[in-house]
């Protein structure tokens, strides 16, 4: 085996021998002993850190993860915790230890753009690991512990710069964006030497159990065979698998996941509830007016019946757009003549209900800016305030709109930007105006709300027009959450709280 | 390591390296350093560095650490130390600096009349297991430079002795026979000896590890000829993480005379 010793000490203590250099105290001499014997590892297993850290109280869940990691699966997991239980926590403890143990001197951290001043400020804070935020023409060679927004990374000249390094650990934040193996951002990760490795995400299965596949095959290629014998293996199609207890024990070998249930804390409810809208006969017109349009791609007619279920304002923007495209069309002229003639939207009238009955703050997310602004003149002339917030907006701006909201505000308007990083526990109801396609989507939005720190009961609106494209999105959804039970385990109500088989 | 320690360690360090203790609290402590120390444990290269160069006066810095914020009353201003804190670590680092070489004459009662001293070399080593985890031990040996004998637990056995930098005018301290090079080599090859006779399942289970790992490697690119570079990433990964190895530090040692 190899041993390695240094010669260092030697060289001090011939010199001394030599009379050349002045000998030390028998006190620091004691001191330093002592030192040594209190800093010890006395063994291969257990948490280090946590003696390092008097003013961190991490949970129970998360001292449980982190010791899994380090010990069952050699420090190469995916941290899968539902939203809103403190994966930060356990990697900073994971990261810590391995610090401590003298097994990891150099850590790399990609993150979202928006989380990075919140990483550096936990490591730093809550477990003294000096991180720094990169930038450009900073000397990185010089830190130990660097976090970067993926989005730079995967770009020259950064790309290049970051595979000179030589990092012990890299440690991925919202690791779904790792979803797709054709994207730059994934062969990036690809190509990073990964000693010990941390993927975070709550949602490691978004649309269809390849994400996943994917996922695993960046942290240990191999674990769950090569595209083909998986797809072979377990007849995997997108919505449909075979001998899901047997990949499910695969995953679990190298992903760690705590449910709110098994946190031991005391979670407030989480009451979901599909609320059913009827359209207005003019709206209905309209609608089947749009799904009769001819010369238009699919995608197109999909994204125009999911806008009519929204607002006409979201519509209307799609139709002038495609007036300027392809140049006159009496069918779409015809379509927003009227469109315009419409005076109630049905949808947003169910909205205001909601907003009313709770008497509470409310936050509504919508997938479309013409809505969200249609939203806000809504309420407004029923004398309701909000305000509006986006992902683009930058940090300073989120938090003046989430000051504001907190103050001032009845109503947040979100669009679907907004759904990463902003915790609002303060807010007990959520209103889904327009469903997403993917239920991950959903579990995001929700976790803003109901995570640590939430007190009361919350409550989820799901909104859905009959007879419209919106009975298949949840269709649909109900699908993607079963195949996500199925392999990843069960997950808290985000559609419904009644359980629906497929 | 508790606030009551912490703060007992801040003192005798700083009284060790002559920083004069200006004020003192149950909680806190404020403290003039001097030169070195500030160099050791203030992190400002640059301020160091531009005194140096322009011949100016240097003026190191006056600190006040509180050792436990959580009695502290009042508003005192300065810098929160504990168990685990980066300045903390700082100061262990410059004790380690500070503490690892010594020469001294054990402390004999004038009344005993004149006593001759025997030579010894104490050397405590840091023993540390390597793999994907870690284990580390102490040994702490003292050999005598006249006879060769060598002792273990020597750190122990000479801990509450007193000592004198210089051999006092009671004392005559015989010459050492065995150069202490030659006896540090000694006591080399005595933790070797030690690890050797020590139990490696750690070593075999790593190794196990290992191949398990690098088994599902090579099944991902089975029927790849040309193995991309990722494979070749993902295979020195692997060794990085679980080839197994032991490193030997020396903490301190010395040449010890003693009765």
């Amino acid at each position: 085996m190899k041993i390695e010793r240094s010669s260092e000490w030697q060289e001090g203590f011939i010199s001394r021998v030599n009379h050349l250099e002045k000998w030390h105290s028998w006190s620091l001499y004691k001191m330093n002993y002592d030192i040594v014997k209190m800093k010890l590892i006395p063994d291969f297993t257990g948490l280090q850190a946590t003696n390092y850290l008097p003013n961190l109280k991490p949970l129970a869940h998360q001292l449980d993860a982190a010791e899994t990691v380090i010990e069952r699966m050699n420090g190469k997991a995916i941290l899968a915790d539902e939203v809103g239980l403190g994966k930060t926590i356990e990697a900073g403890l994971i990261l810590k230890e391995y610090l401590l143990r003298g097994l990891v001197k150099r850590a790399l951290i990609l993150a979202p753009a928006s989380l990075i001043n919140q990483w550096i400020e936990e490591l730093n804070i809550k477990f003294h690991i000096p991180a720094i935020a990169y930038k450009k023409n900073c000397p990185i060679e010089r830190y130990d512990v660097l976090i970067m927004s993926m989005d730079t990374a995967k770009k020259s000249p950064h790309r290049e710069r970051i595979y000179e390094q030589d990092y012990d650990m890299i440690i991925i934040d919202e690791a779904h964006k790792l979803k797709n193996n054709k994207t730059q951002i994934y062969e990036f990760v690809q190509g990073l030497k990964k000693k010990f490795c941390l993927l975070l995400t709550a949602t490691p299965i978004q649309n269809d159990v390849f994400e996943l596949y994917y996922l695993i095959s960046l942290l240990k290629p191999g674990h769950l065979g090569n595209y083909d014998t998986f797809q072979s293996a377990f007849s995997a199609s997108k919505h449909h698998l075979e001998h899901n207890d047997y990949l499910k024990e695969l995953v679990n070998q190298v992903m760690v996941r705590n449910r709110r249930e098994d946190t031991g804390i005391e979670w407030t409810n989480r009451c979901v509830q599909i609320v059913p809208i009827t359209f207005t006969a003019e709206e209905r017109e309209v609608y089947d007016m749009i799904g009769s349009l001819e010369n238009t791609g699919s995608f197109a007619l999909i994204t125009l019946q999911k806008e009519m279920c929204s607002s006409k304002e979201a519509t209307a923007l799609t139709l002038t757009n495609m007036l300027d495209e392809h140049g006159q069309s009496q069918e779409i002229e015809a379509i927003l003549a009227k469109l315009m003639t419409l005076e109630v939207n049905s949808k947003a009238e169910k909205a205001l209900e909601i907003v009313e009955q709770a008497k509470d703050k409310v936050i509504i997310f919508t997938e479309y800016r013409a809505t969200q602004i249609y939203l806000q003149w809504y309420l407004h002339s029923k004398g309701i305030t909000s305000v509006l917030f986006n992902g683009k907006f930058n940090k300073s701006k989120r938090d003046y709109m989430k000051h504001l909201f907190k103050e001032r505000a009845q109503v947040l308007i979100a669009t679907e930007a907004g759904g990463e990083g902003i915790n609002l526990q303060f807010c007990h109801h959520v209103i889904n105006y327009d469903l997403p396609w993917n239920p991950m989507k959903l579990e995001q939005r929700i976790g803003r709300v109901h995570r640590l720190g939430q007190e009361h009961d919350v409550h989820i609106y799901n909104l859905a027009i009959e007879n419209t494209i919106e009975e298949k999105i949840l269709a649909l959804l109900h699908t993607k959450i079963d195949v996500f039970e199925k392999v990843v385990g069960d997950l808290d109500a985000i559609l419904t709280n009644f359980k629906e088989s497929v | 390591m508790y606030p009551q320690q912490v703060h007992q360690y801040l003192k005798g360090f700083f009284a060790e390296n002559e920083c004069p203790i200006i004020g003192e609290e149950n909680h806190s402590l404020t403290v003039q350093l001097t030169v070195d120390i500030d160099k050791r444990i203030m992190n400002r290269p640059f301020y160091w560095q531009y005194v140096e160069a322009t011949n100016s006066e240097p003026n190191p810095a006056q600190v006040t650490f509180i050792t436990d914020q959580t009695a502290m009353a009042g508003n005192l201003f300065g810098e929160v130390i504990h168990y685990g804190s980066p300045r903390l670590n700082q100061l262990f680092h410059a004790t380690g600096e500070l503490g690892a070489y010594v020469q001294l004459f054990e402390k004999v009662d004038h009344a005993m009349g004149q006593v001759i001293l025997t030579p010894w070399l104490g050397v405590n080593f840091k023993v540390s297991y390597c793999c994907d985890r870690t284990k580390e031990m102490l040994y702490s040996f003292g050999i005598n430079l006249l006879t060769g004998v060598i002792k273990e637990d020597f750190h122990e056995s000479i801990y509450a002795s007193d000592f004198d930098t210089v051999p006092a005018d009671n004392v005559f301290h015989v010459q050492y026979i065995i150069k202490p090079v030659r006896a540090l080599e000694r006591l080399n090859a005595a933790v070797e000896s030690i690890i050797e006779q020590d139990d490696h399942t750690w070593a075999m289970e790593a190794q196990k590890r290992w191949q398990r790992d690098q088994r599902v490697l090579d099944y991902f690119y089975e029927d790849v000829e040309d193995k991309p570079e990722c494979y070749e990433i993902e295979r020195k990964a692997l060794e990085e993480q679980y080839e197994s190895k032991i490193k030997i530090d020396i903490i301190n040692g010395g040449l010890f005379y003693l009765f």
